[in-house]
């Protein structure tokens, strides 16, 4: 009798692993097919597709630029200075006599990836900091009027402020941004953890025992993250704006590096003699934040269901 | 460069362009002309006067305003000669212990009292305490007033440069009322003697003068002459903005906004060149290039670091690009055939040789470890920022580290009174070139030099200089000190850099000079 009620248990237990692997392999193929959706509206969304292909030649570019670069962008030369575009220099020299064109492609290159390191940083102290402030609620009130203090100050005029204290350099200009930016950014994902906290499958997982991390990881940020994705893709946008005003201002990365700022910053006085200097960088940032910005507008009507429902 | 280096002159004016957009008027020769009175003149310059105290500050911002305003008792003439302007004129005794100013009669105060030699003695004492270049009046005992028009210099001892000295207008011995003597560096009442007087002070914005209605003029001479001579306020105000971008300067005087531009880009003048509304002139001799050193910092602390320095660096390059073409190749620290020019000594083997290898055997030979080497430059002076970003790629081609920290102009001149921090600075000399060979080597002798370390044999140069009791004697000297500027390479002499001044063309008899005349000038109706 023992035996033959091991053997009905062992029936059982066998039974409740299938159905649970079945059930895994059936929320796997429910999330392939999400993200098979998710990437075909997002290739089927033409402001998305212009955006993301206007990001992807960027970043080619930035990390091509010592491969694509025509000259030197630091070379100094005394008989090309302030030439005009031409066939030898396409967007035209400065007023040390270095290519624009080399210049503006390393610079690009700084832009990007001062930016992009804004965004990550961003991303995880907004994150850090909004799911804190949401999920422990004692913190809410310190975390959050700290945030609001920052908030109160105009982001650009933080940033150069911050900037002008800790002296110029790229990593300057990241810490500026960081801390201009992660407030919004925490409060973006504050609202997104509320919302979600009250979801039953939350309530669910917690009264099944599931530790906080796991709550946090994969129930709760999991499903509040969309809202982040698209305010990164502004954050991203609006550092690239930023950087180049803090450059402009001479707080960017000191000479001689490019930035797209400084390029502009180094053409200001020049600009009825050699428009070229300020025209050109100043054109890619604009390109640059466009795509950035279709980019978003993009992502949010696709992972916004309001959005979507709207349509 | 190829010239340079098989000896070609020591000096050759690279002025491509700019022959042509020359437009040299010669003050005095207004009689000619119509002059016409009234109305108002609008300067602009770059920085803001940093105070209105003419003898606190030696700011050329301050200068260009306050030459209007103020008046010494010597000043120099338009050959940066001596002369009297409140002064009649000056007896010196045989011993060279008492100067006996004897003073103009009749000169007015802007608040109307008559200047007497109580005012002078008040304001020589002023002057010791907050006078920018106070130790000008070390030589000076006391001060004796003899009557209402004359005063009397005792001097400690015999001191032959002190006429010349006193009458520098780097931050000008001026003549206030007895009543100020008593402010504190910049709390004066701003009033002075000259031909305009200030009434509104706007920091960062503007400075408005008005024409001095009973303004004493030295019938003496027959116009104005250097600081001096006979001065007539024919516009009845004088405004002067403060526009920190060349670019706006530059638009404003094209729209008619503004009359003068006190530093002019040479790019804007050649564009402007055949503008019928502007007129653009030029000075080819308007300041010295210099890269210092710091001799009290490693690695510039070793002598053979600092003549790697010397000999990797192409000048021409440096000042061509920093001075936007306008600039002159000269080693020597004397502008070419001023009476100081001592001609290449020291500098032969030394100025413009852009030589690497030679450069990289100096490094060598010093040790040097790739330690940093901080290059202070400021963003506020163009010349200043530009050079160093050339210098900073030459410097890195011989293979030495160099970082870039540029500031704005106020705080590079904080950190380079610090003893360590930075490695080597950017700096144009402009007046003291102009004042000459004393004047140059003040800044790099006594208790703070340039380089930070005083250097002994320079010291006991610059004492012999101001003793020596004729030009003559006093040029020899100077020829030792040149020499001994190419021994120990505390200051590198990159170039002489020239500047140009823009002016709406209906201006007047404007003749550019240290600073924007504002009298003897007018718009022409």
């Amino acid at each position: 009798m023992a035996g033959s009620t091991r053997g009905c248990a062992m029936t059982a237990d066998l039974a409740a692993a299938d159905s649970a692997i079945s059930l895994r392999a059936e929320m796997a193929r429910a999330r392939r097919r999400r993200a098979l959706q998710l990437l075909r509206r997002l290739v089927g969304h033409p402001s998305f597709l212009v955006g993301a292909l206007i990001l992807a030649l960027f970043v080619a570019v930035a990390v091509l630029a010592p491969l694509i670069a025509p000259y030197d962008p630091n070379k100094n030369n005394y008989r090309y200075v302030l030439m005009p575009p031409s066939a030898q220099f396409w967007f035209g020299t400065d007023a040390y006599g270095r290519d624009i064109l080399s210049r503006v492609l390393y610079g690009t290159r700084v832009s990007l990836l001062i930016s992009a390191l804004v965004v990550i940083c961003t991303g995880i102290l907004g994150t850090l900091l909004g799911t804190l402030a949401s999920y422990v609620r004692p913190l809410d009130g310190i975390v959050m009027r700290g945030l609001d203090g920052l908030m109160a100050f105009p982001g650009v005029l933080l940033a150069i402020a911050l900037a002008a204290a800790l002296g110029p350099s790229a990593t300057t200009v990241v810490i500026a941004l960081t801390v201009t930016f992660t407030p919004r950014t925490a409060r973006v994902v504050r609202s997104g953890v509320i919302v979600v906290q009250g979801m039953q499958y939350v309530e669910a997982a917690q009264a099944v025992g599931a530790g906080h991390a796991r709550i946090i990881l994969r129930y709760i940020l999991a499903n509040a993250l969309s809202p982040l994705i698209v305010q990164l893709t502004f954050v991203f946008a609006v550092s690239i704006i930023a950087e180049a005003i803090l450059s402009f201002l001479g707080v960017g990365p000191p000479p001689p590096a490019a930035s797209l700022g400084n390029i502009i910053a180094d053409g200001r006085s020049y600009i009825q003699e050699a428009w070229w200097i300020a025209v050109f960088p100043g054109a890619v940032i604009a390109v640059a934040v466009l795509g950035l910005n279709l980019m978003g507008d993009g992502l949010r009507d696709i992972i916004d269901p309001r959005q979507r429902n709207e349509r | 460069m190829s010239e340079q280096k098989t000896g070609m002159k020591r000096r050759e004016f690279l002025v491509a362009g700019t022959a042509g957009i020359v437009a040299l008027t010669a003050f005095g020769t207004g009689s000619a002309q119509a002059q016409v009175a009234g109305g108002e003149v609008i300067v602009v310059q770059g920085s803001n006067p940093p105070s209105l105290d003419a003898m606190a500050t030696s700011s050329g911002a301050s200068r260009n305003i306050t030459m209007n305003v103020y008046e010494t008792l010597y000043g120099f003439d338009e050959k940066v000669n001596p002369m009297p302007i409140l002064a009649q004129g000056v007896d010196i005794s045989a011993d060279g212990l008492t100067y006996n100013f004897k003073l103009r009669q009749g000169v007015k105060f802007h608040n109307g009292d008559e200047m007497k030699a109580s005012d002078v003695k008040a304001s020589m004492e002023r002057y010791r305490k907050v006078g920018a270049t106070a130790n000008l009046l070390d030589p000076v005992d006391s001060f004796e007033v003899v009557n209402d028009h004359e005063i009397i210099f005792h001097m400690k001892a015999k001191t032959p440069t002190f006429l010349e000295a006193f009458s520098s207008p780097r931050a000008p011995a001026v003549v206030i009322p007895e009543e100020d003597a008593a402010a504190e560096a910049g709390k004066t009442s701003l009033v002075g003697t000259g031909p305009y007087k200030i009434t509104d002070y706007v920091p960062d914005s503007h400075v408005t003068l008005e024409k001095f209605a009973d303004y004493t003029q030295d019938t003496r001479y027959d116009g104005p002459d250097g600081f001096g001579g006979k001065k007539t306020a024919y516009f009845d105000k004088a405004t002067f903005r403060v526009m920190p971008e060349p670019g706006a300067q530059v638009a404003a005087l094209e729209a008619g906004e503004v009359d003068i531009v006190e530093t002019m880009p040479v790019p804007a003048a050649r564009r402007l060149a055949n503008s019928p509304d502007i007129a653009v002139q030029q000075n080819l001799q308007w300041a010295f290039g210099t890269f210092i050193l710091n001799m009290n910092a490693p690695p510039t602390d070793n002598p053979k670091f600092r003549e790697a320095i010397q000999v990797a660096l192409n000048m021409e390059e440096v000042m061509g690009i920093a001075s936007e073409g306008l600039f002159g190749l000269n080693g020597g620290w004397a502008y070419p055939d001023s009476p100081y020019d001592v001609g290449d000594i020291g500098a032969v083997d030394y100025y413009n040789k852009a030589d690497i290898p030679r450069a990289q055997a100096l490094l060598k030979e010093a040790g040097y470890t790739n330690a940093p080497f901080s290059l202070l430059t400021d963003n506020s002076i163009p010349f200043h920022g530009k050079a160093a970003v050339v210098i900073a790629e030459q410097l890195k081609a011989a293979g030495i580290n160099v970082v870039i920290n540029q500031v704005d102009w106020p705080t590079a001149l904080n950190v380079r009174l610090q003893d360590t921090g930075w490695n080597g600075w950017t700096l144009t000399m402009g007046i003291e070139p102009y004042l000459g060979p004393v004047a140059i080597t003040a800044t790099l002798t006594g208790k703070r030099p340039h380089f930070v370390k005083n250097d002994p044999e320079l010291e006991a140069l610059y004492k012999e200089l101001i003793s020596g009791e004729t030009p003559e004697i006093r040029k020899a000297t100077f020829a030792k000190i040149q020499k001994r500027l190419y021994e120990f390479f505390g200051i590198v002499k990159l170039g002489d850099t020239g500047q140009m001044q823009g002016l709406r063309a209906n201006i007047e008899n404007f003749k550019m000079f240290r600073f924007p005349r504002v009298y003897d000038i007018w718009r022409k109706s």
